[in-house]
């Protein structure tokens, strides 16, 4: 990149061409203040508090919008740029309605920090009072406009971090809100709650339901971790306070979803309805009793024994990499036995393949087999930014209730994807995103594309990629079988599987939750959630990612790895 | 030396700050061998002497007709008038009426609340303060030199305002004893 030599408060700056002043001065450890300004959003200059002196300009100008020139003097601090971000604040308290004593943002709100900087002590002028609403209707956050600066930062990552473009600004100058769709409540939006609206706000405006006033900044802490919940393994930062999950962030920092979190991975973990399953139970005349560990993995020990080779152990692929290996090193090598995981993957979704960070290089996209709208959700942002943002286009390969439908510019169904290959061959950069319904179509996009397209797999599951790792895929056999040793962390549990598993002689789940497979299981062991786990995950790109315990598991609620050292231990196996 | 004169009253309060007064603790017997406090809501006499007085602390919002004559007699009464707390500093949780029309808040307070039967009415003695429109900030009212946020402000902070003014200094908050909640 070309250098510009320019001058911040005296001091020489090599600066890149096509940098702004802001970026020039925060590489070169010069702070300026900023409200609409963010690290992941294209920047606009709506605040005005980023203003700065430059020579020969005019007036004074917003550093995140303006870009350096060779040779410019800027000055950061000087009287007339600290009065200006003083008028600025007193201009931004005296239009809403800004109370710090009953806002549940208050110490970690940008908008109060500037003013204890600049040490505003008491409002200059007069207060309109506008009467403004508080929308409470969407289920996981709450719109306060009385807080709003009109930054725009919820607009911009709707817009350009996730491509759904449901919020926007309605009228103009003092009368601008922010608004959801055409002015409908967020709940009866087009609002998918992937909350990204939330962790951008600087101020308490858009407020988290289930973590407002559990903590003061000062007794909250942030652990860096990754999603469970699907195979794309977001980047998350889990707060936490006195040893309670009360929020879930994305990691700005982190690869491949950059800070974005979906629905399922932001809020759905944090309104679990299941029961949690706090000791180890035995069943005893048809009903589960409650007994000490010891007793409940002698019991298992001994029924295995009892059992002669007629065992199959299953694990849920929400277990770590680690408690896999042990898993299968217990069954496999040290049993003798049957071991399987209890999700099936498609031979061709077999082998990880592809970079999700490069999907916003793409010009083209087509997505066969899955629907991003309800899996691998953040996988679908990046395609809907392109779509609505760069004017790259969509051919969705899929039924017709695909929720992408409407961004695409072709809609195949499944078994038409030749159709597609025209206009693959003709794109510059074109990816092919496929999901377990894309069976035939991905032969035939492969013949003509390899070498041309990005492929990217998207494995179903959580951590599939680590039981295939493993050696795990689905159930050889359930039929036949005498005896299950089930590792079913904190996994949905179909009715199904309860139902298939009737007339077998022994059942043994690890569970973290009451579900239709502890109700049919011998004997239930407690076990932690994918918060109060250590341990990695591969995600669908084959990327090993790092899982924090952020939290205690209850006392007495154990990790598979421990449960499965013990089982051993009993079994006279060496691990 | 003559001891410095300080008076101090309440207008739209829940005498919050007047407990984190309070809560300079033993520190307010040192306070009172340089300081006369001539009056205070929740002493003996409650106006300021007409000769005036050096320090005029209010804490509150100016809500009603009474509560701005209070605020206009102390800041004819006092060289330097304190506001303190976020009412009578940002107008703080009493502005909450500033929303809706007077009667209606009034209506919600006497007649519609839960736990008032068929008897409840609106009090309109003469002797009464009339609500304003709006719920002000002390400083909307009459000219305030000092103002000190806080909800309440904290014991330490009271402290240092009151110390800076004895030191012959308009005090400067940072750090701690600037808050706004």
């Amino acid at each position: 990149m070309a250098r510009v030599n320019i001058t911040i408060n005296g001091q020489k700056i090599a600066a890149q061409a096509g940098q702004t002043v802001l970026e020039a001065s925060e590489e070169a450890g010069i702070d300026i203040p900023t409200l609409c300004d963010h690290p992941a959003l294209q920047p606009i200059g709506a605040c005005r508090m980023c203003l700065v002196e430059i020579a020969r300009q005019r007036g004074l100008q917003p550093a995140c919008t303006f870009k350096v020139v060779e040779g410019m003097e800027v000055r950061t601090e000087s009287t007339a740029v600290v009065e200006a971000r003083k008028f600025v604040l007193q201009l931004l308290f005296s239009e809403r309605n800004h109370f710090c004593m009953y806002c549940q943002m208050s110490g970690d709100c940008e908008l109060q920090d500037l003013a204890y900087r600049y040490r505003l002590d008491h409002w200059i002028y007069d207060r309109a009072f506008p009467k403004l609403e508080v929308d409470s209707s969407h289920q996981h956050f709450v719109m306060d406009h009385n807080r709003c600066i009109l930054c725009r930062r919820c607009v911009r990552a709707c817009a350009e971090a996730v491509g759904n473009h449901t919020l926007g600004v309605r009228e103009r100058g003092a009368n601008s809100m922010i608004c959801a769709d055409l002015n409908a409540p967020l709940g009866e939006s087009s609002c998918i709650s992937c909350g990204t609206c939330l962790q951008v706000c600087p101020t308490g405006a858009l407020m988290d339901r289930k973590s407002a006033y559990l903590g003061l900044p000062d007794e909250v802490e942030g652990v860096k971790s990754t999603c469970t919940f699907c195979s794309v393994g977001c980047g998350v930062e889990l707060v936490t306070c006195y040893n309670h999950l009360i929020r879930i962030e994305g990691d700005w920092d982190a690869t491949p979803n950059g800070g974005l979190l979906c629905v399922m991975g932001r809020f759905e973990p944090l309104d679990e309805q299941r029961t949690r399953v706090l000791r180890p139970m035995v069943r005893r005349d048809g009903a589960l009793e409650e007994v000490d560990w010891e007793e409940a993995q002698q019991f298992v020990a001994d029924k295995i024994r009892g059992l002669q080779g007629g065992l199959t152990g299953l694990a849920s692929p929400r277990l770590t990499n680690e408690a896999l290996s042990l898993f299968v090193q217990l069954f496999r090598q040290g049993l003798d036995a049957d071991a399987g995981s209890l999700i099936e993957v498609p031979k061709f979704l077999g082998q990880p393949e592809g970079d999700l960070t490069l999907l916003d290089q793409a010009d083209l996209f087509v997505v066969v087999g899955t629907d991003l709208t309800v899996d691998h959700q953040v996988a679908g942002f990046l395609v809907k930014r392109a779509v609505t943002n760069r004017g790259a286009r969509l051919i969705l390969v899929d039924e017709e209730t695909n929720g992408l439908a409407s961004y695409a510019s072709y809609h195949l169904k499944l078994g038409e994807s030749a159709r597609a290959i025209a206009l693959c061959t003709a794109a510059s950069a074109p990816a092919v995103i496929y999901g377990t319904g894309a069976g035939t179509d991905l032969d035939q996009l492969r013949k003509a594309l390899a070498g041309k397209a990005h492929f990217v797999g998207l494995v179903p599951g959580a951590n599939s990629r680590g039981a295939l790792a493993a050696g795990l895929n689905g159930a050889a056999r359930l039929e036949e079988v005498r005896g299950f040793y089930i590792l079913a962390a904190d996994d949905q549990v179909s009715e199904d599987l309860g139902e298939r598993l009737k007339g077998v002689e022994f059942i043994a789940v690890h569970s973290s939750y009451l579900t239709p497979l502890t109700e049919r299981a011998d004997v239930v062991l407690p076990t932690a959630i994918w918060s109060e786990k250590a341990g990695h995950f591969t995600n669908t790109e084959g990327r090993v990612l790092e899982l924090a315990r952020a939290v205690d598991p209850p006392p007495g609620v154990k990790d598979d790895e421990d449960i499965l050292k013990a089982l051993a231990t009993k079994l006279d196996v060496t691990l | 030396m003559a001891k410095v004169k300080v008076a101090t009253d309440w207008l739209d309060v829940c005498s919050g700050c007047h407990m984190s007064l309070l809560d300079v603790d033993d520190r307010l017997v040192e306070l009172l061998k340089s300081v006369e406090i001539t009056s205070s809501p929740i002493t003996d006499l409650k106006h300021p002497p007409e000769e005036g007085v050096d320090v005029g602390i209010l804490s509150g919002a100016v809500g009603n007709t009474h509560q701005q004559a209070v605020a206009k007699e102390m800041r004819e009464r006092c060289k330097i008038l304190v506001a303190i707390g976020d009412c009578a500093v940002f107008g703080g949780i009493c502005t909450m009426r500033n929303f809706f029309d007077t009667e209606e808040v009034l209506r919600r307070a006497y007649v519609e609340t839960e736990s008032t039967d068929e008897q409840g009415a609106i009090p309109r003695s003469p002797e009464l303060g009339k609500l304003l429109d709006r719920v002000k900030a002390v400083n909307e009212v009459v000219k305030v030199d000092v103002h000190l946020p806080g909800c309440p402000p904290p014991a330490d902070s009271i402290w240092f305002v009151l110390t800076e003014l004895l030191a012959g200094r308009i005090p400067v908050l940072v750090g701690d004893n600037l808050t706004y909640e």
